[in-house]
């Protein structure tokens, strides 16, 4: 099997034609992790949750500057507040989640029962939503407080995202992610990969392309241009618009199955949310 | 290579439909209401372009904003306008669906090494 994928992969650059996408996860996050080890060899694997200043020197001294007085600090005091408060039904977040507030390690991850990969902030809506509260907004506003809190007690975990093989559903959707990520979107006609792979180190106006491993290790982040902290999905949205591609809803489809893959590709690296950014 | 290509086809489609909304928004410019019958229906094949696209995940941003605008602009009587914000619209849904049809089949990319 291994052969045969080496083969095509030698046949592709031969011929200027891509690989066909039929490789397992396995071999996908193996392809992708040493795509890097290539480009950045200097750079150590336990670096990349730290984003692009992995590969920027001057925006990483900056960037250490700020995380001496860190801008989200106040986010996670918040979201402990949070965390703590009894719901109206008497019940807390603790009653959903026995393990918490430290689970961040474990999302996202696939539920058989509903055939759907749940996210920890529709886990948290989840979990308010049978206890009686509103749902959270997932870009912006106060779902950033919680989940800072628990991403900073999840400091430590090791990303570790699960495709379980009994249920062909969640390989479909780790597929389905592996798609959205190669493909090109919007007027610009740009992949994410384009960016966050091809053009890695690059700059693009006036911002260093940063590595995609490490991506999902440090959300939420707090953003110097948003002035404070936004989910992953906000992020995507970000990116997506850029191209000038209409983005997806927040914990849509698209951009929770686009998460389990892009977790995927960063398995074994630390989480180290909340994280601060440009 | 067939990413290049279709490039191509999106440059070539862009100088095709600025240089015929030009022209239709030049005799929009006499209009009456007739016309108006024609702008609208012109927006409303532009929706259905920007929901084909959607329909594979191909929409582009600005359609949808492009569409409201031309909403806007007939209901003035700004024909010219109507015209060519429709026009270009349609073009960019139809560019959008093409965009995401192309890509039916993922192929990876040749930099990753299997
Ligand atoms: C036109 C180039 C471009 C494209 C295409 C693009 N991005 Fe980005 N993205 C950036 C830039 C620039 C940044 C900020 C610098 C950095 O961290 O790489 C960024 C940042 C990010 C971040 C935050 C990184 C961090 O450390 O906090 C994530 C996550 C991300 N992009 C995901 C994506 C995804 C998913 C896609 C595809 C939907 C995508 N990007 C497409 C340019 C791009």
């Amino acid at each position: 099997m291994k052969h045969l994928l080496k083969k095509i992969a030698m046949l592709a650059v031969a011929g200027g034609i891509a690989a066909s996408a039929q490789a397992s996860p396995e071999a996908d996050r193996e392809a992708f992790q040493n795509f890097y080890k290539n480009r950045f060899a200097s750079v150590p694997m336990e670096e990349y949750p730290n984003g692009v200043y992995s590969i920027d020197p001057v925006g990483r001294e900056n960037w250490e500057a700020i995380e001496e007085f860190p801008p989200y600090e106040p986010f996670i005091d918040e979201g402990q507040a949070m965390w703590e408060k009894p719901f109206a039904n008497g019940k807390t977040y603790k009653d959903c989640f026995a393990d918490g507030p430290a689970i961040a390690g474990i999302y996202p991850l696939w539920d058989k029962k509903n055939g759907m990969v749940i996210t920890l902030p529709l886990a948290l809506n989840k979990c308010r939503e049978a206890n009686g509260e509103k749902p959270l907004k997932y870009k912006k506003g106060s779902i950033n407080d919680i989940l800072s809190y628990i991403a900073y007690e999840s400091r430590g975990q090791k990303t570790n995202v699960i495709i379980p093989k009994d249920d062909p559903r969640a390989l479909a959707a780790y597929e389905k992610g592996k798609k959205f990520y190669y493909t090109r979107r919007g007027q610009l006609n740009f992949s994410c990969a384009n960016c966050h792979l091809q053009n890695a180190g690059m700059n693009i106006r006036a911002d260093r392309l940063g590595p995609a491993l490490g991506h999902t290790t440090h959300f939420p982040v707090y953003r110097s241009k948003w002035g404070t902290v936004g989910t992953l999905h906000r992020r995507v949205t970000g990116c997506n618009k850029q191209v000038r591609a209409k983005p997806f809803k927040a914990q849509g489809e698209q951009y929770r199955n686009l998460e389990y893959f892009l977790t995927y590709m960063s398995n074994g690296l630390e989480l180290n949310g909340p994280g601060a950014r440009k | 290579m067939q990413n290049k290509m279709i490039g191509y086809v999106m440059i070539l489609a862009m100088l095709l439909f600025g240089g015929l909304s030009t022209v239709q928004a030049a005799d929009g410019a006499k209009a009456t209401n007739p016309e108006a019958a024609k702008v609208e229906k012109m927006i409303a094949d532009a929706d259905k372009a920007r929901k084909k696209a959607a329909s594979v995940e191909g929409e582009w941003r600005d359609v949808g904003k492009m569409l409201k605008k031309a909403k806007a602009a007939l209901a003035k009587g700004d024909y010219k306008t109507a015209k060519k914000l429709a026009a270009k619209a349609k073009s960019q849904g139809e560019m959008g669906y093409k965009q995401a049809v192309a890509q039916k089949d993922l192929k990876m990319p040749s930099y990753l090494k299997y």
